[in-house]
């Protein structure tokens, strides 16, 4: 049965000339766990949005979109409501009530619903999905994992058919994301619900899909199911949707010499059955694995035994820890959520001041007279970059900064930096208009015109589509070889392990481990990269990335001939 | 889970603090007023060991203290006289008028700090609802505001400071001036953010015509029970008090202290009326340490 059908749909926003969707057609069938992705800007957005009518742009619209062979302007309003239900990007702004049970009876009480029909819709969502304790408990101090599940509660109380989801993950650490997609899988396999999905982070996403849609500037470049979409975009070497790609998918299609679109692995479950079949054998040799340089010793930010608490009654985030980080590296502080490095990386910056221990950064304590002469050898890129910003525009902020330090050809470099980040094309526009990607470019164009020596990034990847990832380290890495120390807090680890060069693991409000990427994580179980629990204890050598594993395969070729 | 007397259906708490903040106005004989004050501690007590009421006593010890200090020297009626001050007759009248005040205000003030245990956040909104519902859930939406713009302000906070754009350091104006940039910067950031809210909303339906109310409080026999009780014995204390008892005559000439028959009714009314939330926490503990 098909329940959403989409027919030479366009769609412009006022006063723009291009169409942000562009001739598309598309029906989804009812149990179709569908998911939408591209490039930021593709329209996958719009698109979504014009399915919930509610709150549908507006913009010039021509072509058709049904629900149930009904175009939804017929349905009735109540029907539509009820029957489609949305959730957005950000866990927070959903939320429209500070008291959980109010919450998710919001929606319930605005339907008109009677008082016996709340109680007994609000007892079975919360037992089946085990919400019981957070009741009474306030949104605002859940965490965000646990706030985006009330998001998807409240819309699953009115009982709608068919859901719609705007990167719901995106904002959430991979493990609670991973229970979220778990839940989704649920709600689609055990209640044959209707789900779409648009969202960046697809390494498990191809293997729940049914249906895989790939976009681009407003039109479908790929459709179908997770297996034909990943062997049209090889076969065809499409750049723009090559790192879209699951990893273990990769490495199947890079590493068979003849493959089969029906046999492209979707987990790693599949991938290790696959290695196996193969007739081959590891070398053997463990590579020798670099040390951390030992003869630099240049620390430029050091933190001894260091004991931070919120309160007097709230636990200590932070016990006893100790952290050097040497002049030129890449500094990676990776672990769970509480486990407390935003506040490790707070206290390192002096905006948290420990109860016990010492700070110090290029050998200096952190003191009234000493803080403002630090802090302009210092820079720091927080989660949501628009708290950075004071100006109407991002050239305007460039400007203001080297206004500030006095440079002279001001126009050149401004204009330099503008083209060196790429950001060319959205400098006079609005912190605010711009996508999460752009906005940290932007402002890490601004840092870096301040020339600092040290940077510090709370969790860069968040959000970010795979292109704009790539973007993003490359970026880091320039900044990274032009002598300026990075010290990055991140829960992904594949970025943590493809980029940095040193790596912590931060647990139980202390560094456990300080290796370099690879023994910090080779051997891991679940703190890994997926190619690594892919090539764990299989006839391929042990490697952390998709470029190590080729890397490691041709040479093993090369040498067998 | 809440018990004892928070337990209760919102309405049966609403109308206790209703009742006992008429009586006290209503009686001004200093022993029922002692009666009140002692017993309403007792009851802040059973809601929380005192914390509360303790951040309070001081203002109130001090309070007091002037109030029946200086109403003797500013007030002279009376006809049982004390003692002159400078040519001004100072009464004993006025003495215990000023003690009967401080009493009043002090229990007042001990039962709001109750009120604000029990009838806090989302039961007070329930009842006010019931007589605004529009205001009442504006009021809701504003307090989800507060946590969500003192965290964006915090993060701007922190980034601006590490741009050496300090609140703390520099001149006058200066400070103001990256003040006022912060504000900037949390206005236009919020405005983005609650357009989301707005289709968060708009998404679940609100608006759309008539909106009911989830009543999560349900009015149990217990409730009905304490209810009904509570009123019985408030208006048998209103009506006893229409015919002057439970009061006592102080201008111009201080009545007798001593309690007539009816007074001594009126006065263990007032004692179970306002001992009702002891009861209802004593209950609870007796059950609980007899199922031993």
């Amino acid at each position: 049965m098909e329940v959403i059908n989409i027919k030479d749909l366009s769609f412009r926003y006022p006063d723009t000339e291009s169409y942000a969707l562009n001739n598309l057609s598309i029906s989804i069938d009812e149990g179709d766990f569908v998911v939408i992705c591209g490039p930021t800007g593709c329209g996958k957005s719009t698109l979504l949005r014009l399915l919930k009518k509610e709150i549908a742009p507006h913009g010039h619209l021509t072509g058709e979109i049904s629900y149930f062979n009904k175009p939804i302007d017929k349905w009735d309003e109540r029907k539509l409501i009820e029957d489609i239900g949305f959730i957005f990007q950000d866990p927070d702004n959903q939320i429209v009530l500070d008291n959980v049970l109010q919450e998710m009876v919001f929606g319930l009480e605005n339907l008109g619903h009677s008082n016996v029909d709340m109680r007994k819709r609000i007892a079975e969502l919360t037992h089946t999905f085990g919400y019981e304790q957070l009741l009474h408990e306030k949104p605002s101090e859940l965490s965000g994992g646990q706030k985006q599940i009330l998001n998807l509660l409240s819309v699953l109380a009115l009982k709608p058919r068919v859901l719609l989801l705007d990167e719901p993950t995106s904002q959430l650490d991979p493990i609670i994301a991973k229970d979220l997609l778990v839940i989704l899988d649920r709600l689609n396999k055990e209640l044959g619900m209707t789900i779409v999905l648009v969202e960046h982070r697809l390494e498990e996403l191809f293997d729940i899909a049914d249906k895989v849609v790939m976009m681009d500037k407003g039109e479908i470049a790929y459709y179908g199911t997770s297996r034909e979409v990943i062997n049209q975009v090889f076969q065809r070497q499409d750049r723009r949707y090559i790192p879209f790609l699951p990893a273990v998918s990769s490495l199947y299609l890079n590493m068979a010499s003849k493959f089969i679109a029906n046999e492209i692995p979707l987990n790693v479950k599949e991938a290790r059955t696959w290695l196996a079949s193969l007739s081959m054998e590891s070398s053997g040799e463990t590579k020798k694995i670099k040390n951390r340089a030992e003869q630099a010793t240049n620390p430029i930010i050091e933190l001894k035994d260091v004991f931070f608490q919120f309160d007097k009654d709230k636990p200590m985030v932070l016990k006893n820890l100790s952290l050097t980080v040497q002049q030129g590296e890449f500094y990676g502080i990776i672990g769970g959520n509480g486990s407390g490095k935003t506040t490790l990386l707070k206290v390192g910056l002096n905006i948290l001041k420990p109860q016990l221990g010492k700070v110090k950064v290029f050998g200096q304590k952190y003191n009234k007279k000493t803080e403002r002469q630090l802090y302009r050898k210092m820079e720091y890129l927080p989660q949501n970059p628009l708290s950075y910003f004071t100006r109407d525009s991002i050239e305007e902020e460039l400007i203001a900064i080297a206004k500030k330090h006095k440079l002279n050809n001001m126009k050149e470099i401004v204009a330099k930096q503008l083209h060196e980040f790429g950001i060319e094309h959205i400098k006079s526009r609005h912190p605010n208009d711009c996508s999460g990607g752009e906005m940290q470019k932007a402002a890490l164009a601004c840092m870096l015109l301040e020339n600092p020596e040290v940077l510090w990034v709370d969790e860069p990847t968040k959000g970010l589509d795979p292109i704009s990832k790539r973007q993003l380290a490359t970026i880091l890495k320039k900044i990274n070889q032009k002598g300026v120390t990075i010290v990055m807090v991140t829960h992904d680890i594949e970025f943590a392990a493809k980029y940095t060069t040193t790596c912590a693991m931060m647990f139980d409000g202390q560094i456990t481990t300080e290796a370099s990427p690879e023994q910090l994580f080779k051997g891991n179980y679940f703190y890994t990269t997926t190619i690594n629990r892919t090539t764990q204890n299989s006839p391929i050598d042990e490697a952390l990335t998709l470029e190590e594993v080729l890397t490691l395969w041709e040479k093993s070729k090369a040498s067998s001939y | 889970m809440e018990n004892g007397f928070r337990a209760y259906h919102p309405y049966v708490q609403f109308a206790y603090y209703i009742f006992i903040g008429l009586l006290t106005m209503y009686f001004n004989h200093p022993i029922f007023l002692m009666t009140g004050f002692i017993l309403l501690i007792f009851v802040n007590i059973t809601h929380d060991g005192g914390k509360a009421l303790k951040k309070w006593v001081l203002i109130l010890i001090l309070m007091s203290v002037i109030i029946i200090i200086l109403n003797p020297f500013l007030v002279s009626r009376g006809t049982n006289i004390l003692f002159y001050f400078r040519g001004k007759q100072v009464t004993l009248e006025a003495f215990v008028y000023g003690i009967t005040m401080a009493l009043f205000i002090v229990n007042i003030i001990i039962l709001f700090v109750s009120f604000n245990l029990i009838l806090n956040g989302n039961r007070f909104l329930y009842i006010f609802s019931k007589v605004l519902p529009r205001t009442a859930f504006l009021i809701m939406l504003s307090i989800r505001f507060v946590p969500l713009l003192k965290n964006r302000l915090d993060q701007i906070s922190e980034v601006q400071q590490v741009r050496g754009m300090s609140m703390t350091v520099g001149s006058l104006k200066n400070r103001l001036q990256t003040g006022l940039l912060r504000l900037q910067i949390l206005l236009s950031w919020s405005l983005e953010e609650a357009v989301q809210t707005a289709d968060s909303m708009k998404a679940r339906g609100y608006g759309l015509g008539k909106k009911t109310a989830y009543i999560p409080y349900k009015m149990l026999k217990r409730d009905w029970i304490v209810l009904v009780t509570m009123t019985l014995l408030f208006f048998i204390c209103l009506a006893g008090g229409m015919l002057d008892y439970g009061k006592m005559a102080i201008y111009p000439e201080l009545g007798p202290l001593f309690f007539f028959p009816i007074d001594w009714v009126l006065f263990i009314c007032m004692i179970i009326l306002f001992s009702i939330p002891i009861f209802a926490e004593g209950r609870e503990k007796i059950r609980w340490k007899l199922s031993i």
